[in-house]
């Protein structure tokens, strides 16, 4: 299983696609034949799930600094990128009840008596197990993009499955309530009074893709700059300092409010550069709202947020030590 | 649920800043690496910040070598010392850098697409 998921890795699309075909077959072929497919399923249930965990947890821990950073930039979704937005579609539809069933095996540590018998509960609705299989599949696949969101999902959500169902575990003992149960608790109230939290569980910032176009063969444009400005609220002038900075090139503002860069970029290495801008001057640094003003105060500028009100300062951005590239004579016929 | 709350969850830790102070011999402040295009698919990587205590004619040699390409230290009136080096060295050098223990993951700034 541990080789798998490395191969996993690099060849995720393709897999990911059939795992996604394969999916649909399996929901058709409960829809048909329920009880034959069901007879098949809890056998193979156990020993795959014990394995899943064991070896998911191992490799999450080996991935987890990488994806968190990764995983910060593709906060930032932009549109059009199929299979991101294919990706990321599937995780928020799932993201709820896909970490539940997982979080049984989390949980299972602690309770594995518990476990089974909740398994063999789950026997009984047909459907209701194989979906919580199929979701498993899926989990597995979002487990290298969004490690750390699932993680964390399935962390708090251990025993959730238990309280999903409409009532408190202990209110039919005198049992204490233990750590986890009242943490699903306090997040199940939490999400019923916030439908707004539930729906979006985080609310995606999507952005609209930069339209890159190479002029020439020295120069590129950018052709949406100023729409993309507007959609971030941010001043055109402030976005162009930082673009120019990071690329270590010059360029303007041309009359059909395009940006011309000097330089070769693509439409990628423009993204990247347009996702650390927002990370670092649009998203709030407390709540991650995009919904920020940034305003200058005595040479500084502060990200004031509208969502939670924090106001922090972001640093300036300073181009720094800029090489000599263009030809030299002409450097000096310039300055003389 | 999202990592949002689990952010805010995270205790704060006061001193962080003083533990990274504290230790000798390591540079205080950020270490720029930044690209640079020349003329076609050339590139240039200079890294600016790199602290005045390390003979930088040194460390570029030692660069030159392990990522064998070519480069100098120029002298900035502003910046200092920067280093150059030809080609995209970025992922190199930090990890050459980091390595060394010259500087650490967090202070390592790389800037370019």
């Amino acid at each position: 299983m541990a080789e798998e998921e490395m191969i996993f890795d690099p060849a995720m699309k393709k897999k990911k696609k059939k795992k996604k075909a394969f999916d649909v077959d399996a929901a058709l072929a409960e829809a048909e034949g329920g009880p034959r497919a069901n007879e098949s399923t809890p056998v193979v249930e156990p020993s795959n799930t014990s394995i899943d965990t064991a070896d998911g947890d191992g490799g999450e821990e080996v991935t987890q600094p990488e994806t968190s950073i990764k995983d910060d930039l593709d906060d930032l979704d932009f549109e059009k990128l199929g299979k991101k937005k294919k990706k990321k579609k599937a995780f928020n539809l799932d993201e709820l009840e896909g970490a539940l069933p997982d979080t049984k095996e989390v949980g299972d540590d602690q309770n594995e008596g518990d476990d089974i018998m909740k398994e063999a509960k789950s026997d009984n609705f047909d459907l209701d197990m194989d979906f919580s299989l199929e979701k498993k599949k899926k989990k597995k696949k979002k487990k290298d993009l969004d490690d750390l969101i699932s993680d964390d999902l399935g962390r708090d959500d251990a025993g959730t499955d238990a309280t999903d169902s409409s009532k408190p575990v202990w209110t039919d003992s005198d049992r204490d309530y233990t750590y986890d149960e009242l943490l699903t608790r306090v997040f199940d109230i939490m999400r019923e009074k916030n439908p707004d939290m539930v729906a979006g569980e985080k609310k995606r910032f999507v952005m609209k893709p930069p339209q890159v176009v190479r002029i020439g063969t020295k120069k590129t444009s950018f052709a949406n700059f100023t729409e993309i400005c507007k959609m971030l609220h941010r001043q055109q002038k402030h976005l162009l300092q930082f673009l120019l900075a990071e690329l270590g090139t010059q360029g303007s503002v041309d009359g059909n409010n395009q940006l011309i860069i000097k330089g070769r970029f693509q439409q990628k290495q423009i993204e990247n550069i347009l996702r650390r801008y927002i990370k670092e001057y649009v998203t709030c640094h407390t709540c991650r709202s995009p919904e920020t003003i940034l305003s200058k105060d005595t040479r500084l500028f502060f990200l004031q947020c509208e969502t939670c009100g924090s106001r922090c300062s972001v640093a300036s951005i300073k181009s720094g030590y800029q090489a000599v590239t263009g030809k030299r004579a002409a450097q000096r016929a310039k300055n003389a | 649920m999202t990592r949002m709350s689990i952010q805010n969850l995270n205790t704060f830790d006061p001193f962080a800043d003083a533990v990274k102070g504290s230790d000798e011999g390591v540079q205080d402040g950020l270490v720029h690496v930044r690209i640079q295009q020349r003329n076609g698919r050339k590139t240039l990587t200079t890294v600016q910040g790199l602290s005045s205590e390390y003979d930088l004619r040194k460390i570029v040699k030692a660069c030159k070598k392990e990522f064998a390409c070519n480069g100098t230290v120029v002298e900035h009136p502003e910046y200092g010392e920067v280093l150059q080096m030809q080609g995209d060295q970025r992922e190199n050098i930090c990890q050459f850098l980091t390595k060394m223990g010259l500087v650490k993951q967090e202070q390592l700034k790389v800037h370019g697409f």
